[in-house]
């Protein structure tokens, strides 16, 4: 796999206190089993970084041992160059959206999350602000057991953005949310992201994560099989482009001229296989042919996805342990 | 410190079985009290030499015993301020905000201590009311009534308050609500009387009787009622046992079972 030992970052030195999480050497045995093994990767700020991986993969057991709440069994993971343990102020440092349970029932939202934010001297300002930002702030006075997993989850959000943390690691975030909850945490995420600090999310849903994530770290079977920024990792996978065009002959032979193999499956309709819409773009821009739609196949990360994971020995532990976590 | 006690405080205010279990208190105690003192069938035979007579001192003592129910109740606010955590998962939150473990249980200890209390606090004012309101309709007088409240409340108070640590203690250590309930109510009612019937004098060491002990810090040897002679430490001696029950079973719990990985 081109992407895998050689795209991680050599110069982080731990000493510095730079935004960072490094992860070094990291090892999980669930008794017998390995949950996850030897992962070595960084995650550097400004970007989203996408942790994908199939259920079982050692996801949520990696970010739980970022976060402290589950133990390595060797390796470290570290935030900023120290343990999460070892932060000052850890919520400030850090939000963590890991799972939508985690809420006593009788408690409102807004009980809740005070109960968190005393902890580090958060205000009662803030609470009302985070609740605002998710949407919940009709809604905090009510008691989370009549809460939906939707709400839940964006409870769980606010949460993590009660100390406007540097850093934030969410572990499957769309779960639960309707179509505009996903589009708005997507926004969110790039938006945080944007603001030159790290946003960790892990997914097993690619077509989601396509759109989110600039970077990603691909994990199967507790080992990291892909690392690098999607663009790049999609550039090595051949999909397939479908254009409508007035002009479907010419841009056929276009493309045959170019060595790209393409067919007019019905009237005005081509369907270029083996290439991407970045080469095929160009191509017709470049001969001025008019497009009225122009798709590719959504399935190259997916290819990309299955050719990573694959070829990394699921058979030893497919579905066990990794996400009991989860 | 002062942040995570803050945090502790707002979870159990916001817990309705904290107020549900004080209110209990202030039930419980008022009707056993009620029961204690007017039962029907006191009045004759082998009932009228060992129950005193109406409105006497050692009468009040006997009906304000009632309170003592609030130390159950303690032991319970205790258990629950921890395993109500990993019942419901919170405990994923509240170590995201204090990654040491140790330092959430020793929170939980102070504050749970203060919730036991407050428990006391709320049978004993349900006990106050009974009493006046007994010295109201003509039995005994109110100067006798507040001297036997004044025996029995201190102890009481301080026994439903390390009661809670040693329910801290005992949720710690087991972590699982049932369970701990179960073990923590159960030992006291069941199992510790029969050691204590078969070995009295090692039995003084137990919670309940550490419990007991310290319900003698004012109130006369009469106070354990019926029972004739018991092996009791002295107050303080019951006192340091229960603390030493909640502190040990905490760190314990700490080095093994809260140790263990949230997932």
């Amino acid at each position: 796999m081109a992407v895998n030992a050689e795209s991680q970052v050599p110069a982080a030195t731990p000493a510095t206190s730079s935004l960072a999480i490094e992860v070094r050497g990291l090892t999980k045995h669930f008794g017998s089993v390995l949950a996850v093994d030897h992962l070595d990767f960084s995650v550097q700020p400004g970007s989203v970084t996408g942790f994908l991986g199939p259920n079982g993969a050692g996801k949520t057991t990696t970010l739980r041992m970022l976060v402290g709440l589950v133990t390595p069994s060797s390796g470290e993971a570290l935030v900023n160059g120290v343990a999460y343990r070892d932060l000052d102020d850890p919520l400030r440092t850090v939000g963590a959206v890991l799972e939508a349970t985690g809420f006593h029932p009788s408690r409102t939202a807004r009980q809740h999350l005070r109960s968190v934010a005393r902890v580090a001297d958060i205000p009662d300002a803030r609470v009302a602000e985070v609740l605002e930002m998710v949407g919940l702030a009709g809604d905090g006075d009510r008691r989370v057991g009549g809460y939906s997993l939707g709400m839940r989850q964006r409870l769980q959000l606010a949460q993590a953005l009660l100390g406007e943390p540097e850093v934030l690691i969410l572990d499957e975030p769309a779960n639960g949310l309707d179509p505009q909850g996903i589009a708005w945490i997507r926004n969110f995420l790039r938006w945080y992201a944007s603001l030159g600090r790290i946003v960790l999310v892990s997914s097993h849903l690619l077509a989601e994560a396509a759109q989110t994530v600039d970077d990603v770290l691909v994990l199967a079977s507790g080992h990291i099989v892909g690392q690098g920024p999607l663009q790049s990792l999609l550039s090595g996978v051949t999909g397939s482009v479908r254009v409508r065009t007035p002009e479907a002959d010419r841009l056929v032979d276009v493309l045959a001229a170019a060595g790209i193999a393409a067919s007019q499956d019905s009237p005005g309709l081509v369907v270029a296989t083996g290439t991407s819409a970045e080469v095929v773009g160009p191509i017709m821009a470049e001969h001025r042919i008019v497009v009225h739609e122009m798709t590719t196949s959504g399935e190259s990360l997916e290819q990309l996805f299955f050719a990573m994971t694959e070829g990394s020995g699921l058979g030893g532990f497919s579905a066990t342990p990794g996400d009991a976590t989860s | 410190m002062i942040r995570l006690l803050r945090a502790e405080m707002v979870k159990v205010r916001s817990l309705w079985s904290t107020w549900v279990l004080i209110g209990a208190g202030a039930l419980l105690a008022s009707g056993f009290g009620t029961l204690i003192g007017f039962a029907p069938h006191r009045r004759r035979g082998l009932s009228a030499i060992l129950f005193p007579p109406h409105g006497t001192a050692a009468w009040f003592d006997d009906l304000f015993s009632a309170m003592s129910i609030a130390q159950t109740l303690a032991l319970v606010i205790g258990v629950l301020a921890i395993t109500t955590e990993y019942r419901h998962k919170t405990v994923t939150s509240t170590y995201l905000a204090e990654p040491h473990r140790g330092r959430v249980v020793e929170a939980k200890l102070v504050v749970s201590a203060g919730w036991g209390a407050a428990t006391a606090v709320a049978a004993g004012a349900a006990c106050l009311v009974l009493g006046f309101s007994v010295v109201a309709a003509g039995i005994g007088t109110s100067n006798v009534m507040l001297t036997e409240f004044r025996h029995v409340f201190p102890g009481v108070f301080l026994a439903a308050m390390l009661f809670a640590v040693y329910g801290v203690g005992l949720g710690a250590l087991l972590r699982n609500q049932v369970l701990a309930l179960v073990v923590g109510i159960g030992f006291t009612a069941i199992i510790e009387p029969i050691i204590v019937g078969i070995f009295p004098t090692q039995g003084e060491y137990l919670p309940g009787q550490a419990a007991q002990a310290l319900e003698s810090v004012t109130a006369s040897a009469r106070n354990f009622g019926s029972s004739g002679i018991t092996h009791l430490l002295p107050w303080w001696g019951g006192g340091l046992m229960l603390i030493t029950y909640g502190v040990v079973f905490s760190i314990a719990g700490s080095l093994t079972t809260m140790r263990a990985d949230i997932s």
